[in-house]
């Protein structure tokens, strides 16, 4: 999928300088078939965040696409872990307020011919402020060409959205990473399942001990109460059985 | 979410189905009780513990299995259930000591991860009628209980780490 999507884009900024925003996208059902990998979809998730949090640590080039959210429904990623993975991420450059990417990957495979989103991009500078490849002066309204083309359809009717995984990844992988990109993701992404687990199962651990001993304290408690009250009774019933214990007691009479 | 202790370490789901206790089952290490979810260094485990057995009746019979569900990593338990010590024939009302010892105690040590130590008490049809397993590894109580036809009555667990363990993750009071 990422080679792919790679493709589109060195192609579409080497090769297509002004083309319109249709032509340098693949269509949207290849584009989802693309943006499918072989893997499932949150891996491909956690390999953009990833991804957005390292290049942003490593890169200063402020680099924020618009970011195709490719599954909301993913049960493993946590929204509190994006959100605070987004918000290191967009506490530089940008101010989005959103936390939670919106709409699912058929905001990458919208069609981009709707022409507003594409007027709304190449006419409001602020939309453009994000870089894709580190280039400053793309971003601004003036060139609509290959980034304009490669953003639009995912600014469509949603200036705020987070990085696009696939500006991003292009990105890095243009930086010449060394190794194959997918390989140290998927490590990085088992490396995060695996630390993930581990999380919960110390967390299950505290609870599961914290209640233990929460039960063990209420039976100590019951067990102290009703120990005492048996100790009362018995005290009691000793007391009423000798009255007189300490009192002189005339115990036979001499015949004197 | 259940309160159980059990459940929420995920014994009951890892080792057993769920069921109703209803023997009690006394676990000491030299005199420190074992309850669930408490620590125990492999050095305060080197020996067999005193099991305690409740119950009412002398004439029924109980075995006692102590797994370790975690083995060898609790983030890839590829020898999940690993049996430590397997005691058949207790009669209710007693300890361990009186029943037959089939697979000798083997004190945990863990090299990896912090492990659940569970204790499982199922209940017998009869006397003599349970035997033990080839291998120690990949051990299932569950396939053991159906084996065997016992029942489980009681279960209890304590975590373990290596010696040199850092104690597991610190909470910094958000989670």
């Amino acid at each position: 999928m990422w080679p792919s999507e790679q493709d589109n884009h060195h192609g579409s900024s080497n090769n297509r300088a002004a083309s319109s925003s249709s032509s340098s996208r693949t269509s949207p059902s290849s584009t989802t078939s693309t943006l499918l990998p072989r893997t499932p979809k949150r891996r491909t998730m956690e390999e953009v965040w990833r991804d957005i949090s390292l290049c942003s640590l490593h890169h200063q080039e402020r680099q924020l696409t618009p970011m195709t959210h490719h599954q909301r429904h993913s049960p493993a990623t946590s929204p509190s872990f994006r959100a605070t993975m987004l918000q290191d991420f967009l506490a530089g450059p940008l101010n989005r307020p959103h936390a939670v990417p919106p709409a699912a990957a058929d905001d990458v495979t919208r069609p981009p011919s709707s022409t507003t989103p594409l007027t709304q991009l190449s006419l409001s500078p602020t939309s453009l402020e994000i870089q894709l490849m580190g280039s400053d002066a793309h971003a601004n309204s003036s060139s609509s060409g290959h980034n304009a083309s490669f953003i639009s359809p995912a600014f469509s009717g949603n200036m705020r959205r987070p990085p696009s995984p696939i500006g991003l990844f292009s990105f890095c992988s243009k930086e010449a990473v060394s190794e194959n990109p997918s390989a140290s993701c998927d490590r990085r992404h088992k490396r995060m399942i695996k630390n993930r687990e581990s999380a919960a199962r110390s967390r299950a651990r505290k609870q599961a001990y914290m209640n233990e001993l929460e039960l063990e304290v209420a039976q100590l408690l019951e067990e102290n109460s009703r120990l005492r009250k048996e100790l009362e009774e018995l005290r009691s019933a000793m007391a009423a059985k000798h009255p007189k214990r300490n009192a002189v007691q005339r115990s036979s009479t001499a015949p004197f | 979410m259940s309160r159980d202790p059990l459940t929420l370490g995920q014994v009951i789901g890892d080792v057993l189905d769920p069921f109703s206790r209803s023997v009690s089952l006394g676990v000491l290490y030299k005199n420190k009780v074992v309850i669930n979810g408490s620590d125990f260094k492999p050095s305060a485990v080197v020996d067999k513990p005193k099991v305690e057995v409740g119950g009412d009746d002398l004439r029924t019979f109980y075995t006692l299995v102590m797994v370790d569900p975690d083995a060898p990593n609790p983030s890839n338990p590829t020898l999940k259930e690993y049996l430590h010590w397997l005691i058949t024939d207790i009669p209710a009302t007693t300890n361990a000591c009186f029943g037959r010892e089939l697979v000798c105690y083997e004190s945990p040590r863990p090299t990896a991860g912090i492990h659940r130590m569970v204790f499982v008490l199922l209940r017998q049809m009869g006397r003599g009628t349970v035997f033990a397993p080839q291998m120690r590894h990949n051990f299932s109580t569950r396939r053991f209980a159906l084996q065997y036809h016992l029942a489980s009555v009681a279960a209890t667990y304590f975590n373990c780490q290596r010696e040199a363990g850092t104690g597991g993750r610190r909470f910094r009071g958000d989670d």
